[in-house]
């Protein structure tokens, strides 16, 4: 039995790595986990690089950051397993999502969403009043890359309209309850918490922005998949099981008794499976929203890393001012996603999951307003934003 | 004396009394401009208005998160934070990492003049964790203490027998099954409570 000691922040996107742990997946490939709960991003990548973890539930856009360097000393990591796609909603407090109706746009779609806010700021701004702060989790996330593509949609500058700041998931209640912020783009179960809670309403499902958004990876320090490509691979064969089971509605019952355990996620059972089946309580006065695929841990080909996902969130980077251009970096941040090693574990495309043919779609991330997102001509997606 | 007295320094700790010892343990050394923060809300607005050169935070907070993401937006602060921590000096990192803390000073302070601040943190945080242990160490063997005469009583009561026969008796018992005394003892406690 190898040993790995696999770090997580409770969320339900760690639910592949929590089953593969809690249900016999790791030890039928001959390996024992060892969960540890972590309480930040920043943490879990430190204790990965000195390491005290062998992998991570890691955000996607977090991992590339490591290894180009960006924000932090240069730590090269490895995404050979993809944990999920989509998963996040963006909430707001009750009296924004009041304004944002008032304008008469419809809040039923996320264009209609994002013309609605641009309204509201362009009015706070001239009538004198202060600026709305809007949170996500870390700088580098998909949260904030969401967060950011909505302001734009709406016609309105991230860095100088709105504020934009960090907090954490399990903060996030009390600052919109305190008005510290005014809204906030997080993972799951945290919308779903301040809904409870009654301080906040769903505003947006993040598949209104994105159908298949990156989200968490399983991120590896390289001297490990190096060092020992065995282990990994067996790694990412029970994690591919566990996926697989995490999404047989059969198991559902079992996975969110599991989730909801105070070792793991630690919140209400409900809370979880409303996640899971993507109908989550958005709130009073607002439209129903649900979809599918508001969380995906293994159909379609999820949990194999595309690379073209690797270079969207490079191209976020960009767009956000976090990191220059260069064709050598985006090059780089792609070569973080290794497709090759999870082909290689699975022998596959593994049986009755083959990934979608790259030919299909044009835009890898699905991009549902705004400007779309094409990954065989990078300069030219950015230099349609004015970022290049 | 250290070099720069003047550093201001803020802790961010979870636990008071872990923040107390460092605080101390900084005043000591002759840093005089120590800040303890203690809220876990609007931290950025706080750091903005105390604009700290050095920032020392315990990795069980999760607001490190919010501290990292002033190298994203340096508006929010004066000057730009840094990590301390290069790629040249990574035993510092793991040292730290390890005794549980993190620190991050503002871009452009020599590395060698917030060393000393650093090393005091990590040999502080080292001594609280040695601290807990004990403290945990001593409550388990209370704890287990407390099993152990329960027991005790019990089988004098139901096996009339004196203190130290009864005693003995799970010792052997202990030593025959090759179990940990305490174990026996919560056996005996359990099949009492059964049997009632």
């Amino acid at each position: 039995m190898r040993r790995l000691a696999i770090g997580f922040i409770p969320l339900t996107d760690a639910a592949t790595l929590i089953a593969c742990a809690e249900r016999g997946f790791a030890t039928a490939e001959g390996l024992e986990i060892d969960l540890h709960k972590e309480v930040s991003w920043a943490n879990i990548r430190d204790r990965l690089n000195v390491g005290l973890l062998d992998g991570a539930h890691m955000l996607a856009p977090l991992a590339i950051a490591s290894s180009l360097g960006l924000g932090h000393v240069r730590v090269p990591l490895v995404a050979a397993f993809a944990l999920n796609l989509n998963g996040g909603a963006i909430t707001v407090a009750p009296e924004l999502h009041a304004a944002m109706a008032a304008t008469g746009e419809d809040l039923s779609t996320g264009a209609g969403t994002a013309r609605a806010l641009g309204t509201v700021v362009r009015a706070r701004a001239s009538a004198g009043q202060e600026q709305l702060t809007f949170s996500s989790v870390y700088s580098f996330s998909t949260h904030t890359y969401a967060l950011r593509h909505l302001m734009e949609a709406g016609g309105l500058d991230p860095d100088r309209d709105v504020r934009l700041v960090v907090v954490p998931p399990s903060y996030t209640v009390e600052n919109l309850r305190s008005g510290l912020i005014h809204g906030f783009c997080v993972g799951s179960p945290w919308n779903s918490v301040a809904v409870e809670a009654g301080v906040g309403r769903i505003a947006l499902l993040g598949t209104e922005l994105f159908a298949r958004a990156p989200e968490k990876v399983l991120g590896v320090h390289a001297r490990f998949a190096n060092a020992e490509p065995d282990v990994l691979r067996r790694l990412i064969r029970a994690l591919e099981a566990a996926a697989r089971w995490c999404e047989a509605e059969e198991n559902r019952a079992d996975l969110v008794r599991l989730l909801a355990e105070p070792r793991f996620l630690g919140v209400r059972a409900d809370l979880i499976e409303r996640t899971l089946t993507g109908r989550p309580d958005v709130g009073p006065g607002g439209a129903a929203r649900s979809d599918a695929d508001f969380l995906v841990l293994h159909r379609g080909g999820a949990t194999r890393p595309d690379p073209r996902h690797a270079l969207w969130i490079y191209a976020q980077m960009v767009r956000a001012g976090q990191a220059g251009y260069t064709a050598d970096a985006a090059r780089e941040a792609q070569a973080v996603y290794r497709p090759d090693l999870y082909d290689v574990a699975l022998d596959a495309p593994a049986p009755g999951n083959p990934p979608p043919a790259p030919a299909m779609e044009a835009d890898p991330v699905g991009t549902r307003f705004g400007a779309p997102f094409d990954a065989e001509d990078l300069e030219a997606y950015l230099a349609g934003l004015g970022r290049r | 004396m250290p070099a720069d007295p003047g550093l201001k320094i803020v802790i961010v700790d979870e636990s008071p009394l872990r923040a107390a010892i460092l605080d101390e343990g900084l005043r000591e050394a002759g840093y005089v401009n120590v800040i303890c923060l203690k809220e876990r809300h609007n931290l950025l607005a706080r750091l903005h208005a105390i604009d700290p050169d050095v920032i020392v935070i315990d990795l069980e907070t999760p607001s490190r998160d919010v501290v990292e993401q002033m190298f994203q937006v340096s508006r929010e602060v004066k000057r730009p934070v840094a990590m301390f921590v290069d790629q040249s000096d990574s035993s510092t990192i793991e040292a730290a990492i390890e005794a549980g803390v993190s620190a991050y000073i503002v871009d452009g302070l020599k590395k060698e003049r917030v060393k000393p601040i650093l090393d005091m943190t990590i040999s502080r945080f080292r001594a609280f964790a040695r601290l807990r242990a004990e403290l945990e160490q001593t409550r388990t063997q209370l704890e287990e203490r407390k099993t152990i005469d329960r027991a005790k009583g019990l089988l004098m009561r139901l096996k009339d027998l004196d203190e130290a026969t009864a005693y003995a008796l799970m010792r052997r018992t202990a030593m025959n099954e090759k179990k940990r005394l305490v174990d026996i003892a919560q056996s005996i406690i359990t099949a009492a409570e059964l049997l009632k």
